[in-house]
């Protein structure tokens, strides 16, 4: 198995045969596609395409369980934000009243909507973040020649996430063990206590970066300088090569894009007035 | 010869500080020579490693005086990033010298700063994880090995930047004791097979005795000692003063010689002070 930012996928996985840059690619074009499609039937279909595609790389689909309660939390709050705290509107139809409030059509549709445009893009990310290491966000940064203080820059942010919760559990234990230990006070106190956290970890961020810094400069890295305009090889994109099946993947990408582009603004698909899921649940409401 | 490291009446002040962590330090150190740099905490062991590395006072505000010379050439003169690729240095905590994703991108980093080709960064790569014994860890982030190969990583990513001069800041310090035997097997093959000139600040004394060429013993910011390891070792009642407490078996020695049992000098590795025991207790049999 090898690890992923989200978890194992087996070595035999065929996603492993796919250069970096594609998988960025994918993520970067296909989170884009539920912007331009309205009709959520639309939406779904490449949700399950995304989840198949999961599916085809082995990755462990039970990872998708856990966002099951996120997806739900999330629809209600879009759900209750759209029709509850939506306002009032005279002009849209009102399908029922809930203790006295209208609930409009019009803020149910576009509840649908935009749930059904974040849940595909949230599977591009979950399948992307499955099937990638950090190193292969790099990878793919540095094929397209991004500056490397860009990709090294990006690199040490995803680094300095892990390290961050590192510390936190250190100044977190280190405290309960001279017995500062909010578990089960009220969340009132563990908020004003969160200074108790913030101040040791602010410090251990300070030691962090003064120590990164040496390290960087003991490595011969140079900011300025004569030093800094040395011809970087890259060696690690000598592991990667650009096959053809990476050329064929990224064109379909780009002509699905494209296509999706024209159908969307030049022959009017994926709108809502083509929806037969909308125009059904209209019927169901009304 | 001239010395490859030349530290003249040295002294450094971290700003905001009422003393100077280092004070008129006088130190050679020649191509080749593997230098052991003993001492209690806040003797200012680091600092020197630091200053001989140039991250003093490049990276540090302070007050210098004195001169510190690499291969002749003081060390703030220096052009940037120019003095780090010929003086190495490991530091005590191998997490906080990652650079790095993979333990790969970690080794190269270095090789590529340098400006090498990527023929010449295979071939260092090659030597250096043969030599580190670090080829099956390559595909694997830095931070999620063991402490001890967290360290023979550092150890290994300074190594391929093939430096003149390396410096190890109490590499072992958070280590067990495999893993420390581990890191000074690579540092007996680097003295035996590439002579590199190395520094080496240490607490673990068994480990590095056998290596060292000579020792200096740091004390509140001065030089208290420096000699040949088995001429620095002979003064061990000035080293007990000053809170170095020698390996067991030349403490030994040192007991029997202050009840008059014994007056050769004290052996300084445990093969050494068993062979003496051996001709002591029995001078006509001894095997050796």
């Amino acid at each position: 198995m090898n690890k992923t930012m989200l978890g194992y996928v087996p070595k035999e996985s065929p996603i492993y045969a796919v250069h970096p840059f594609v998988k960025l690619y994918f993520l970067l074009i296909v989170s884009l596609f539920p912007m331009f499609v309205a009709a959520p039937e639309w939406n779904f279909l490449l949700l399950v395409f995304i989840l198949a595609l999961m599916v085809i790389s082995r990755v462990d689909i039970r990872i998708v369980r856990i966002y099951i309660p996120v997806a739900i939390s999330m629809g209600s709050i879009i759900l209750i934000s759209y029709t509850i705290l939506g306002g009032r509107h005279p002009e849209f139809q009102v399908i029922f009243n809930l203790f006295g409030l209208p609930i409009y059509w019009e803020r149910v549709r576009d509840a649908m909507v935009v749930y059904f445009r974040i849940l595909p893009m949230i599977a591009t990310m979950v399948f992307f973040l499955s099937t990638s290491r950090e190193r292969d966000i790099i990878v793919a940064m540095r094929t397209i020649r991004l500056p490397f203080v860009v990709t090294y820059v990006f690199a040490m942010a995803l680094r300095s996430a892990g390290m961050v919760l590192e510390d936190f559990q250190i100044v977190r234990q280190a405290e309960q063990a001279r017995g500062f230990d909010p578990t089960g006070k009220p969340l009132t106190y563990k908020i004003r206590k969160y200074i108790m956290y913030m101040i040791p970890l602010f410090a251990l961020s300070l030691r962090r970066s003064e120590e990164f810094t040496n390290a960087l400069v003991a490595r011969g890295y140079a900011f300025t300088g004569e030093a800094s305009h040395v011809k970087r090889a890259d060696y690690v994109l000598t592991h990667y090569t650009f096959k053809t099946h990476d050329a064929i993947f990224t064109t379909l990408i780009t002509l699905a894009f494209i296509a999706l582009l024209i159908a969307r603004y030049g022959l009017h698909y994926f709108s809502l007035d083509h929806s037969w899921f909308i125009q059904w649940l209209h019927a169901v409401l009304s | 010869m001239s010395a490859i490291i030349e530290i003249r009446d040295y002294t450094w002040q971290y700003l905001n500080t009422e003393k100077p962590a280092l004070e008129a330090i006088n130190v050679d150190i020649y191509e080749g020579e593997f230098v052991g740099i003993i001492g209690p905490n806040g003797a200012g062991k680091t600092t020197l490693a630091l200053s001989m590395d140039g991250l003093i006072p490049g990276q540090y505000h302070g007050v210098k005086q004195g001169t510190v010379k690499v291969m002749g050439k003081e060390v703030d003169d220096y052009p940037r990033g120019q003095l780090q690729r010929q003086v190495g240095v490991v530091f005590s905590d191998p997490e906080a010298q990652f650079t790095a994703m993979t333990v790969e991108d970690e080794l190269v980093f270095g090789l590529e700063n340098q400006g090498l080709s990527i023929t010449e960064i295979h071939e260092r790569l090659e030597w250096v994880t043969e030599l580190t014994a670090l080829k099956p860890l390559l595909p694997k982030p830095p931070y999620e090995i063991s402490g001890g190969q967290k360290q023979r990583v550092a150890l290994a990513a300074v190594l391929a930047m093939m430096p003149k001069v390396m410096v190890l800041d109490e590499p072992t310090s958070m280590l067990d004791p495999i893993s420390r035997k581990r890191i000074f097997e690579v540092l007996g093959r680097l003295k035996r097979e590439q002579h590199n000139t190395v520094i080496v600040i240490e607490h673990s004394l068994e480990n590095l005795i056998p290596l060292a060429d000579c020792m200096i013993l740091l004390s509140e910011g001065k030089v208290a000692l420096q000699a040949a390891t088995r001429e620095f070792f002979q003064r061990i009642a000035f080293l007990l003063e000053k809170g170095v407490y020698p390996p067991e078996a030349m403490q030994f020695f040192y007991h029997l010689m202050q009840n008059g049992w014994y007056n050769g000098d004290l052996p300084l590795t445990l093969d050494e002070a068993a062979a003496k025991l051996e001709t002591i207790l029995m001078p006509h049999h001894s095997t050796r």
